[in-house]
């Protein structure tokens, strides 16, 4: 298959309202339909004129606009392309048709505690992180200590990351996450775990988000934060837009074509 | 005017690349009793199967001076340009989980993993110094010129590993066909048997083998720090058309590596 390719552009221009632009985005993915992986089964799927991979399309044409200070909310069925249009616009899939214009610094929150090594202390983990996030070790020295303190595991900073609970790594990830500062901020239902008391942490830093005017888009499965934060939401399915606008509206649209 | 200019290396890229050679380094010695003295034993030990097998039994190297610390520069040397490509090769697969992730430059993986390789090095070539100097060499000026060889392997294994390393994202038996055909080269360079045995034999033969750009560096490191006896490409080679063959083999190889895995490094997060 000739790939044809997109554009994906970063600027920086203050002035410029406009944080992200998307024109007619396209992305579809080889997957392999035998176990290609190998050179055995490469060169027999050449010699029998096998292609060896099937394409899925995944978005097919998305335009859309996001302003500086909006927290827009990302929603739709398991597989519509949701998380593939924020792994498009974070610059780790590139583009296969379309244009992707960012404006200014963008931090995206695939998944917490990206990096961490289970063989490595908390400490040395938060470091690593902290440098995934752009973080220079200067910096993460002055805000170590809060990190542990808001995670509240200051006890167990010299423990390797293994002996953690899935409880503690999530917070202790969380606890480095909130500190990213961007222009633009992607979050990929992130914080869709944790007991009842984390989801509170994450609710007050939503709305701390909220009060200073961050701009977000937020991948979400819960209606409830779309309502409660979002200004605008867009509904995704099968890799189109289908339908954007006010929260609650998207709300009930979305659980109406899920049922 | 608003486009931000792409730095190669932008500050928030050494941020990255500092730690991730940092985190290697400590992972690699996890959990063993003697940690970071491994980097230098495996090299020590390496040399001293070799030392007992070539020079004691089969008394290979008798006529050169100082002949342990120049079949121990060999081995380091060698063990410093197969660690390079074989972690520089599987950079990106074992790396697999942050660029599904992340956005930054996937160079930096290959750059930071075949940099932990250089950290042994260097380390051993403080052994082989202070070996050196045990041993009676003197110390001379020519020395200085040994980092000139240690950046052309360097560059030679970086090519490596950004050339196979994009194509073992795809297909895996890179890194075992590598590993194969490195144990294989290891004997078409120079460093168990003096280049002067093969020269006795065929003068071609010994001339193509110090065309290879390993050979070649490994022979110039041994010149410059050990013993003015020690055969160089630029001393043997008289036809200075042919004197630029290894240079020219690792530009080449460092060029289409960079354009080839420039191209392919735009798949990765979604092939690896």
């Amino acid at each position: 298959m000739k790939r044809t390719l997109g554009t994906r552009t970063e600027i920086n221009n203050p002035n410029d309202d406009v944080v992200i632009r998307v024109r007619d985005l396209h992305k579809s993915f080889k997957l392999p339909t035998e176990q290609s992986f190998g050179l055995k089964q490469a060169i027999f799927n050449r010699l029998r004129g096998i292609k060896g991979y099937e394409i899925q399309k995944v978005l097919r044409g998305i335009d859309m606009e996001i302003k500086r200070g909006e927290f827009i909310g990302i929603v739709g069925r398991n597989g519509s392309g949701k998380s593939t249009l924020l792994k498009t616009l974070a610059g780790i899939y590139w583009p296969e048709k379309g244009k992707i214009t960012i404006n200014g610094t963008l931090i995206p929150f695939i998944e917490l505690g990206v990096g961490f090594n289970p063989e490595l202390t908390g400490r040395e983990n938060v470091y690593m992180n902290g440098a995934l996030l752009g973080f220079s070790n200067d910096e993460m020295d002055k805000m170590y200590d809060d990190i542990w303190k808001f995670a509240e595991l200051e006890q167990f900073q010299d423990q390797k990351l293994k002996n953690y609970s899935s409880g503690m790594q999530v917070r202790l990830a969380f606890s480095i996450a909130i500190r990213a500062k961007g222009d633009i901020l992607l979050l990929d239902e992130v914080l869709a775990v944790g007991d009842a008391a984390f989801q509170q942490k994450c609710n007050d830093y939503f709305k701390s988000l909220k009060d200073n005017n961050q701009t977000v888009i937020l991948v979400t499965h819960s209606m409830e934060n779309v309502k409660q934060f979002c200004n605008r939401a867009i509904l995704i399915d099968d890799g189109k837009i289908l339908e954007q606008g006010d929260p609650k509206k998207i709300a009930d649209k979305y659980l109406e074509i899920l049922l | 005017m608003y486009m931000k200019i792409p730095h190669v290396l932008n500050r928030r890229n050494r941020i990255l690349l500092k730690e991730l050679v940092k985190t290697d380094f400590k992972l690699r010695y996890q959990g063993s009793v003697l940690g970071y003295l491994w980097a230098l034993l495996r090299p020590l030990m390496m040399f001293a199967i070799l030392y007992v097998v070539f020079c004691k039994l089969l008394r290979i190297g008798g006529d050169i001076p100082h002949y342990p610390v120049y079949l121990l520069t060999g081995t380091v040397m060698w063990s410093f340009f197969t660690e390079c490509t074989l972690q520089g090769i599987q950079a990106i697969v074992l790396r697999g989980d942050l660029l599904r992730k992340i956005c930054f430059p996937k160079y930096i993986v290959v750059v930071s993993a075949t940099l932990t390789a250089v950290v042994n090095m260097l380390i051993n070539l403080v052994v082989i110094i202070l070996f050196a100097l045990i041993n009676g060499v003197t110390p001379s000026l020519s020395w200085l010129l040994v980092p000139l060889s240690l950046i052309e392997i360097y560059l030679f294994s970086l090519g490596i590993s950004f050339l196979l390393g994009s194509i073992n994202v795809k297909y895996r038996d890179i890194t075992s066909i590598w590993e194969v055909l490195v144990s294989a080269l290891f004997y078409a360079v120079p460093i168990i048997y003096p280049i002067s045995m093969v020269a006795d034999v065929s003068a071609t033969a010994a001339k193509i083998l110090l065309l290879n750009p390993i050979a070649q560096a490994i022979q110039d490191i041994r010149y410059n720090l050990i013993t003015n006896e020690a055969i160089t490409m630029w001393g043997y080679i008289n036809n200075p058309l042919f004197m630029i063959i290894p240079m020219a083999v690792v530009v080449t190889v460092l060029i289409i590596g960079a354009v080839v895995f420039r191209h392919k490094s735009k798949f990765f997060a979604e092939e690896v």
